[in-house]
């Protein structure tokens, strides 16, 4: 046995059975946004440390950039494009928690795994939350008022 | 970033695992489990496996964490994230709780695996420090048998460590919890792997020290005891002039500390040095709350 080069990877997209072949080397953010062309799940640092490929991956949170397509064969993923409109983007935008907006995708995807695990989260709770996701505009506190204040609102 | 290309294999057994691994005449196979630390790697191509064997799919009958008294044992693809949240973890072994709290971020947490911590033998990695003062064993399985060793023994460098090309860490062992535990780290804000981090281990009998165990990450080529600090603290009282002389101690087991752009030596073994005090402190107050 010597493995394959190329790999046929099925998986769950919000929702959607997708199938395609591809190179075995193909990271999970690369199979969403080249091969489905789901570009709302972005590349960031490329180096798992900005968070801003963060997507649901069998209901945890991951970074895409750091997980092979073939790994997450057989799973069911949520990107940002799966979700509704919901408190945490609303809480985003009455508190100013963006400006330039790249992270945001990866940062409503590592709070919803947040607020999951802790639904009523202290200020250094959600902070020690986003320890995985880098914003280079806000300075985090718009971002972690608008946690707090989904967290208010019941976003789990 | 692509990693360099490389031919997959999911393994659908451990058996069938084991078996890829003794019989692939590729030297350049790599085992793949939450990926972490060797997909970062891949991709900046520090390490260009020619064939990589998957075996995340067999979390379910290598990720299960079980917790007792005499002891726990942890398959060796329980993750970051299931160890956090194990009551038996945080109740009998807080300082594993203490590292798993502060390693890395959510996300690499939730897929990064502890058998791949000890697999992958990155200086800089919280939990080796830890496994070490609570007196880990790796458990390792070929197609031919399997075998126990110290976790001590294992480490054998940066990066290197006693797994023979054959081998499968399937698991880590740990004996009977002591009651005072605490682990520290100072981390470099980006990677967030420490700098320094230490853990202590101390237990108390008739208030003294009967027992110290120490371990430090981030400043050799891999996690070490600090014997010269434990055996200071033997027999001692637990009072903060004898933990501080302790902590001073730290670099009698650390003649050669790494240094690169984030730390010089010397800077690392004072971090080292300051983190043992705070985690001594920490160990022996829970070990004293432990004993009322």
């Amino acid at each position: 046995m010597t493995g394959e080069r190329d790999v046929t990877v099925s998986m769950t997209v919000n929702g959607v059975s997708r199938q395609r072949s591809v190179a075995a080397r193909t990271l999970l953010v690369h199979f969403l946004r080249e091969e489905l062309g789901l570009t709302g799940t972005h590349v960031g640092c490329d180096t798992t440390q900005c968070g801003a490929c963060t997507v649901d991956m069998d209901g945890v949170a991951v970074k895409s950039c750091t997980v092979l397509a073939a790994q997450a064969s057989g799973s069911a993923v949520t990107t940002i494009e799966g979700l509704s409109f919901g408190v945490i983007q609303r809480a985003f935008r009455a508190e100013h928690g963006l400006q330039c907006g790249f992270c945001t995708p990866g940062m409503v995807m590592a709070v919803r795994q947040l607020l999951a695990d802790n639904p009523s989260p202290t200020e250094p709770e959600v902070r020690e939350g986003l320890a995985g996701n880098l914003c280079r505009c806000t300075g985090y506190q718009n971002i972690v008022a608008a946690v707090l204040a989904a967290a208010a609102s019941g976003a789990s | 970033m692509y990693p360099a290309s490389f031919s997959y294999l999911r393994a659908a057994s451990v058996a069938e695992a084991l078996d890829v691994l003794s019989s692939s005449s590729d030297d350049d196979i790599k085992v793949l489990a939450g990926g972490q630390s060797l997909l970062p790697m891949m991709k900046l191509r520090l390490a260009t496996p020619g064939v990589l064997l998957d075996i995340g799919g067999l979390r379910p009958s290598l990720g299960a964490v079980s917790v007792s008294a005499g002891g726990a044992e942890f398959g060796a693809l329980a993750t970051y994230r299931s160890l956090l949240s194990d009551p038996g973890v945080a109740l009998r072994y807080p300082a594993m709780t203490d590292a798993l709290r502060v390693l890395a971020d959510p996300q690499v947490r939730a897929r990064g695996t502890i058998g791949g911590a000890v697999a992958h033998g990155d200086p800089a990695a919280d939990l080796p420090a830890v496994l070490l003062a609570l007196d880990a064993s790796v458990v390792l399985a070929r197609s031919r048998g399997s075998r126990t060793v110290a976790l001590d023994d294992f480490l054998l460098g940066a990066f290197e460590t006693d797994l023979a090309e054959d081998e499968l860490v399937t698991g880590l062992s740990l004996g009977p919890a002591l009651a005072g535990q605490a682990y520290e780290k100072f981390e470099q804000p980006a990677s967030h792997l420490p700098l320094a981090g230490v853990c202590a281990v101390v237990s108390l009998a008739d208030g003294v020290v009967s027992r110290a165990r120490i371990a430090v990450t981030g400043v050799a080529g891999r996690a070490f005891r600090a014997l010269a600090a434990e055996a200071s603290l033997t027999g001692q009282e637990p009072a903060s002039a004898v933990l501080a002389a302790a902590a001073a101690l730290i670099g009698e087991d650390a003649p050669r500390p790494l240094a690169d752009i984030h730390a010089s030596g010397p800077f690392r073994v004072h971090l080292a040095s300051v983190l043992s005090e705070r985690a001594l402190r920490r160990a022996v107050s829970r070990a004293s709350v432990g004993s009322q």
